[in-house]
């Protein structure tokens, strides 16, 4: 019943705007509901509203559902298979538009209602494209199925570097006990480094990625705020005035905190959608947190954390590679400008030493900033090409 | 980490700013092409020429200026109610980016200026456009206008040979208290259009698409008030703002007065710029307000209310300055007679105003942080604003105002058809 009202709705709509607007002047606002071409997606018919042949240029799909659950709708290239276009989660009664510009070309609608197989709506024929059209560019869609390889290796990856995590923790602690504060800090940043090129396992690590790098409770600093523990407490006291011995049993804690990373990553892996996600958002969070100054809890080694930010990114982007280069053109200026900017952050460590942000003057910080600004914008489309959407066979 | 990095794919790529993709990658940049199409510049545009006398009172809205020409925007066209002033550092790492930089910055601003439906990324990227103004961008009277600072041209680009002749770094004049991190900067983008968010969008737009090759240095937003009742916009002293500005419909006159000198002593790419001085001058409103009204208008030199010299009656009325010799109706510091004491020899001196307000929160006393955005368009800033300024030096109305920042700027000549690009004759 429901489901017939909803259609009888649409098709009168079909009927009256049924409209193909082209491209012919691109200066030219179009104006996206007049001219919409109204698309009803479900069981009995898919893409059903849309008929060729069309001129090429820029379309607007108002499309519905008219299944009674959500839907997912994807126009694809009848012959490459290409996306140009979704509607992700298509409520029962909600008309979404998808703006969408074609050049010459079959394509069709899938339509997947959930928990079915995908249906194939007719091939329209897109033909006369005008000159100088610039059209929405396509990709094959990437599957969960097609993330698991790369969520595996990366894993696996993670697994190795947990372990070196807990060593070096373990040097850490011995350098407490010892009472040789440069020692311990030297091994404190080992140990954060190690930690920070993990950048993209944090949410597979639930609580104890709070234990093992909090930051302290909001009004507090990390040495004032007793309930902190972890990475930040550490040097927060090794770079304080108290007596090195205080940082001891917060070092124990870590090495028992990081001892349970690698059971709770055995039940909880890197989720595959992650990997697309935090190869940009590593350093959207370097940008934020680091850059600022606002993780610093004393040892002023920001630009430390911000190399082995960009080594996370990179272990991240190494397994998902094969999927992002054919559908990301610009993947190798990515690379390029993470080399740039590693190379720049490089050049402010002397052997062991690190220059503090604070200390860059005014244009080596601009620099940096902008570096790191056009590296996460050239990364950004990663998650975009990696989002796991369910292929249409 | 290098044991996990697939060698073939490693970072090694070129270090080149911009690659094949531009800027903007290639969908952003294809569509400013695909945009210019035909007829950009015979489209239905503003002239560059406004109504004269209270121009500033004439700005049309919903309208668009045209990107190409001579000049730029934003210099003689008439100001719209919202502005921001972005003073940028080239980050480029070389001569090369620095061209790139220039190309990617007209190209948005020529797509922004002209309005359209941004193009359709479909699954492959985040949206190519904030989406702060709607699905399709209205050009909403958007004007860019991008000049140099004198930093530019130290040894980094190679341009030292190449600096317009009168560009100099802002100095300090003496009753003022400019904060360094909120002077100069390598280049200056002016952004104007009938609303805020239309500003705001093109703010984004531009800065996104040039990530990598500039940092803001400063940043202030302006807004323009509507005429009270009439006439000329208030400024935030309460007084009408801008009265006295040069005819820009006299082409001779802005030869004059405003377009880089052509008599020789310019380089010669500088042709069609203009010197652009943005002074941030805020206004020390509470103690204002408690001045009475005749020593409000003792120190501006007009009415209040109407905004006539006290030697007139309407506006637009000429200061009488030759039967006040002793400043009975205008004292002779007020400060519309020191700026402009309209005398053949300080004709020369007088300047374009285009000057916005600005509303920034509060000092650390919980004062109102609000003021001016002064701006000016010059042929000479010694000639003109600095001269201006020099007289100005111990006004009576210095005691109100505190001008903290700002910077000398020279406004590139325009962009000439859809193959150019602002900067390309300094440049090339």
């Amino acid at each position: 019943m429901v489901v017939a009202v909803i259609v009888a709705v649409v098709i009168v709509a079909v009927s009256a705007v049924f409209v193909s607007r082209t491209f012919g002047s691109s200066r030219e606002p179009s104006s996206p509901s007049a001219g919409a071409i109204a698309v009803v997606n479900g069981f009995d018919a898919c893409g059903d509203g849309w008929s060729g042949p069309a001129t090429g240029g820029a379309f607007d799909f108002a499309v519905s559902n008219s299944t009674i659950a959500g839907e997912a709708v994807y126009l694809e290239g009848a012959d490459d298979r290409k996306v140009y276009a979704e509607a992700e989660g298509l409520g029962p009664s909600t008309v979404y538009h998808l703006r969408v510009t074609l050049g010459d070309g079959r394509y069709r609608f899938v339509c997947i209602p959930a928990g079915n197989d995908p249906i194939a709506g007719p091939v329209v024929t897109v033909r006369d494209s005008p000159a100088g059209l610039v059209p929405t560019p396509g990709i094959e869609v990437v599957t969960r199925a097609d993330l698991l390889p790369a969520a595996h290796t990366y894993n696996e990856w993670v697994g190795s570097r947990i372990k070196e995590l807990a060593s070096d923790a373990q040097r850490l602690a011995t350098a407490i006990v010892s009472g040789d504060r440069a020692v311990s800090q030297a091994a404190w940043l080992t140990a954060q480094q190690d930690y920070s090129r993990l950048g993209a396992a944090y949410g597979a690590f639930g609580d104890l990625a709070d234990a093992i790098d909090g930051d302290p409770a909001a009004g507090s600093s990390a040495l004032e705020d007793s309930d902190l523990h972890g990475l930040r407490k550490i040097e927060a006291l090794l770079w304080s005035d108290l007596p090195i011995a205080e940082a001891a049993p917060v070092a124990a804690r870590l090495i028992t905190d990081i001892g349970s990373l690698t059971a709770t990553l055995t039940k909880t892996p890197v989720n595959a959608i992650d990997l697309g996600l935090r190869s940009h958002e590593i350093l959207e969070d370097a940008i934020q947190f680091t850059l600022t100054g606002a993780d610093d809890a004393g040892s002023h080694t920001g630009l430390a954390v911000i190399a082995a930010d960009i080594e996370a990114t990179r272990a991240v982007l190494d397994p998902i590679r094969p999927l992002v280069t054919p559908r990301y053109a610009g993947l190798s200026d990515a690379d390029a400008w993470l080399a740039r900017t590693a190379t720049l952050v490089a050049s402010y460590k002397t052997g062991g030493t690190w220059r503090a942000l604070d200390s860059l003057d005014r244009a080596q910080r601009e620099a940096l900033d902008a570096d790191l600004e056009r590296t996460v914008e050239l990364l950004a489309p990663i998650a975009a090409v990696t989002d796991p959407r369910v292929a249409d066979q | 980490m290098t044991k996990n990095r697939n060698a073939s794919t490693g970072g090694t790529g070129p270090t080149r700013m911009v690659g094949r993709r531009g800027f903007m990658g290639a969908v952003g940049v294809s569509l400013g092409t695909a945009a210019l199409g035909a007829g950009i510049g015979a489209a239905a545009v503003h002239t560059d020429a406004a109504p004269s006398a209270a121009d500033s009172s004439a700005a049309p809205t919903g309208g668009r200026f045209a990107f190409h020409g001579e000049h730029q925007q934003g210099v003689l066209t008439p100001p719209q109610a919202a502005a921001a002033f972005l003073a940028l550092d080239v980050t480029a790492a070389d001569r090369a980016e620095l061209s790139e930089l220039f190309q990617a910055v007209t190209s948005r601003a020529r797509f922004l200026t002209a309005g359209g439906a941004p193009p359709s990324v479909g699954i492959t990227a985040p949206p190519s456009d904030s989406g702060v103004v709607g699905p399709d961008i209205s050009p909403d009277g958007l004007t860019v206008t991008l000049s140099v600072g004198a930093s530019l041209f130290d040894d980094r680009y190679g341009l030292a040979d190449r600096k317009p002749a009168r560009l100099v770094t802002m100095p300090d004049f003496p009753n003022d208290a400019l904060r360094r991190d909120m002077c100069d900067g390598d280049l200056l983008l002016q952004l104007r259009a009938d609303h805020a968010d239309t500003v705001i969008h093109a703010m984004r737009d531009i800065t996104r698409a040039t990530r990598g090759g500039m940092a803001v240095r400063w940043r202030t937003d302006g807004f323009i008030s509507p005429p009270r009742p009439t006439g000329t916009p208030r400024n935030l002293m309460g007084f009408k703002d801008g009265t006295a500005n040069p005819n820009i419909d006299d082409p001779a006159e802005m030869a004059r007065l405003v377009w880089a000198a052509t008599d020789g002593s310019e380089p010669a790419w500088t042709a069609g710029g203009s010197y652009h001085v943005v002074r941030l001058i805020r206004m020390l409103v509470e103690f204002w307000d408690r001045v009475s009204l005749r020593e409000q208008e003792n120190m501006i030199g007009r009415s209040r209310d109407v905004g006539a010299p006290l030697t007139g009656v309407n506006e637009t009325d000429t200061p009488d300055y030759l039967n006040d010799p002793n400043g009975d109706a205008i004292p002779t510091g007020a400060h519309i007679r020191l700026a402009n004491p309209r005398t053949p020899a300080t004709d020369s001196s007088r300047l374009l105003r285009r000057g916005y307000n600005y509303n920034a929160g509060t000092d650390i006393n919980g004062q109102l942080d609000m003021g001016l955005i002064f701006t000016t368009f010059n042929q000479d800033i010694k000639r003109q604003f600095a001269a201006v300024q020099q007289r100005l030096v111990d006004e009576a109305l210095a005691d109100y105002i505190s001008p903290f920042g700002g910077g000398y700027y020279f406004a590139l000549p325009g962009a000439r058809d859809s193959n150019d690009w602002l900067g390309r004759t300094l440049m090339n």
